[in-house]
């Protein structure tokens, strides 16, 4: 089978500055792939290029059988595939925790309301917080926001799920929560995902493959506990060290 | 000639005419100017992320960047002259140019139509500015996990960015509707029977400018303070985050 996701000699810039250089790579379904590298070596820019939030500047980036840069016309089709999770949870400030979670199946899957509403209660109740339907946002932790915000993204069912430093906002008691949902998602649904993350316990738990990341470059790639033991770069020597020591 | 407070009673069903043409100016011209501002506030934005995509290909480059300029040519000619050169240009100009560039002999814009399309175009420029920033203020991490849904152009618009950028748009929107309101009373000039017009011609006739001219500023203020709570009301309800 082909991979789900995958990047041919990707480049990205941004104006002068080039942030990818010729990325290679591909996620298979049901693999979770776990990013890690320095602040500013293009993590979020490499996730954010696969829903087309950026758009690459060259090289081709298949999800899913649509090809781009050709498929152009099609970068909602490939939104509906790949759901997205930020450090910031961004929830629409305006909505309750249900209508957050039911916004995609009836704006972009064209859901009737009430189907949609069930789908956004079980998510909800799968998050943990089927007593929060009507909050607001600004009514709850930062971690349920996230949680929220994880449904949201898989209330609209796609195939794969992007999380950029899903917990990197929040207090450390409400960490762990985030990432037993995430756990769960990844075991019990089998979802493919790719997550940049600083969290090597859950790296290494539930990561099928580790990539590292410097300056643009994917430096290493491979079985997380393999990868974090034996590092072969200098570069993921000390960077190791210091997400150990935080 | 002490203070008589008969003058006031008098008068009042006169000014009360006046104050009712004030009132419809007013009301038809904030309505037009909101659908004006709210068309030139998002076309200053053609083309931007704060629309969602940024445009790919050079036809909707090229299509964007004609919006932008109309909207902003607009803004900007309607910012950079006084209210009242915009009345007597519609009034008085506009019907010359019409003449003179067709073979339309009687071409005519009444007073009270002169009066209502300035306040249109006029609050249409200061409200496509009050718009063009309520939409930057909406953080761009809202548009972009609206758009990661895969929700159109049109959606972000109206479910996300609109509703969020609403909200912030009313206490602006509240002051410009007080100014444009107040702004009816220049219309004196091209002859609208408007309240300013009214308390001036009933000025002429008995000379009484203390009773008045007091009552004429009691009746603005009271319709100003109508618009202020109405939209402070307005505000309340939707202030929910
Ligand atoms: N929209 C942008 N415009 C210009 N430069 C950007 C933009 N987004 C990211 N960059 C730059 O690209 C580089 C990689 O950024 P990013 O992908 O956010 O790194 P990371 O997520 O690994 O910290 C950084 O140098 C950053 O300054
Ligand atoms: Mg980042």
């Amino acid at each position: 089978m082909p991979p789900i996701i995958e990047m041919r000699d990707v480049c990205k810039s941004f104006g002068q500055t080039q942030v990818l250089h010729n990325i290679n790579f591909s996620i298979d379904e049901g693999e979770v792939v776990v990013i890690i590298g320095p602040s500013g070596s293009g993590k979020s820019t490499l996730i954010r290029c696969i829903n087309c939030l950026e758009m690459i500047s060259s090289g081709t980036l298949i999800v899913d059988n649509i090809r781009i840069p050709e498929h152009r016309r099609k970068i909602r089709d490939i939104r509906l595939e790949v759901g997205m999770v930020f450090q910031q949870f961004n929830l629409f400030p305006h909505l309750t925790a249900l209508g957050n979670v039911a916004f995609g199946p009836q704006k972009s899957r064209g859901m009737d309301k009430s189907k949609a509403n069930e789908i956004a209660s079980d998510l909800l109740a799968k998050v943990g917080l089927a007593d929060f339907h009507n909050k607001l946002p600004g009514q709850l932790s930062g971690g349920q926001q996230q949680r929220v915000a994880i449904a949201r993204a898989l209330a609209v069912n796609p195939k794969v799920m992007l999380f950029d430093e899903p917990t990197s906002a929040l207090d450390p008691e409400m960490i762990g929560e985030v990432l037993d949902v995430m756990k769960s998602i990844a075991q019990q649904s089998g979802m493919t995902m790719a997550v940049v993350t600083h969290e090597m316990g859950f790296a290494s738990q539930v990561g099928d493959r580790l990539i590292f990341m410097d300056e643009g470059r994917i430096v290493e790639e491979g079985k997380p506990g393999e990868v974090m033991k034996n590092p072969k770069s200098t570069r993921l020597t000390e960077f190791l060290g210091h997400v150990k020591h935080h | 000639m002490g203070f008589e407070f008969s003058v006031i009673t008098d008068s009042i069903p006169a000014l009360l005419e006046g104050a009712k043409l004030t009132w419809i100016i007013t009301l038809l011209g904030i309505v037009g100017g909101m659908i004006f501002g709210i068309l030139a506030g998002l076309g200053r934005l053609a083309g931007s992320e704060y629309l969602g995509e940024a445009p790919h290909n050079t036809l909707s480059k090229t299509v964007s960047t004609i919006i932008r300029y109309l909207s902003g040519g607009y803004v900007e000619t309607i910012r950079g002259t006084p209210i009242i050169v915009q009345a007597m240009f519609i009034y008085f100009a506009f019907p010359m140019l019409v003449k003179s560039l067709t073979d339309i002999e009687r071409f005519r814009i009444e007073a009270l139509t002169a009066a209502v399309i300035t306040i249109i175009i006029n609050a249409g420029a200061y409200i496509a500015e009050i718009v063009r920033g309520s939409v930057m203020s909406v953080n761009k991490g809202l548009l972009e996990a609206g758009l990661s849904l895969g929700i159109s152009r049109f959606q972000l618009i109206a479910h996300i960015i609109g509703p969020i950028a609403f909200r912030r748009m009313i206490p602006p929107l509240g002051n410009q509707f007080i100014i444009s309101l107040k702004d009816t009373s220049l219309f004196i000039v091209i002859g609208v029977g408007e309240l300013t017009r009214q308390g001036q011609e009933i000025m002429a006739s008995n000379f009484r400018a203390l009773e008045i001219w007091l009552t004429v500023a009691i009746m603005y203020l009271i319709m100003t303070s109508a618009l202020a709570v109405s939209l402070r009301t307005l505000e309340r309800k939707m202030k929910i985050f």
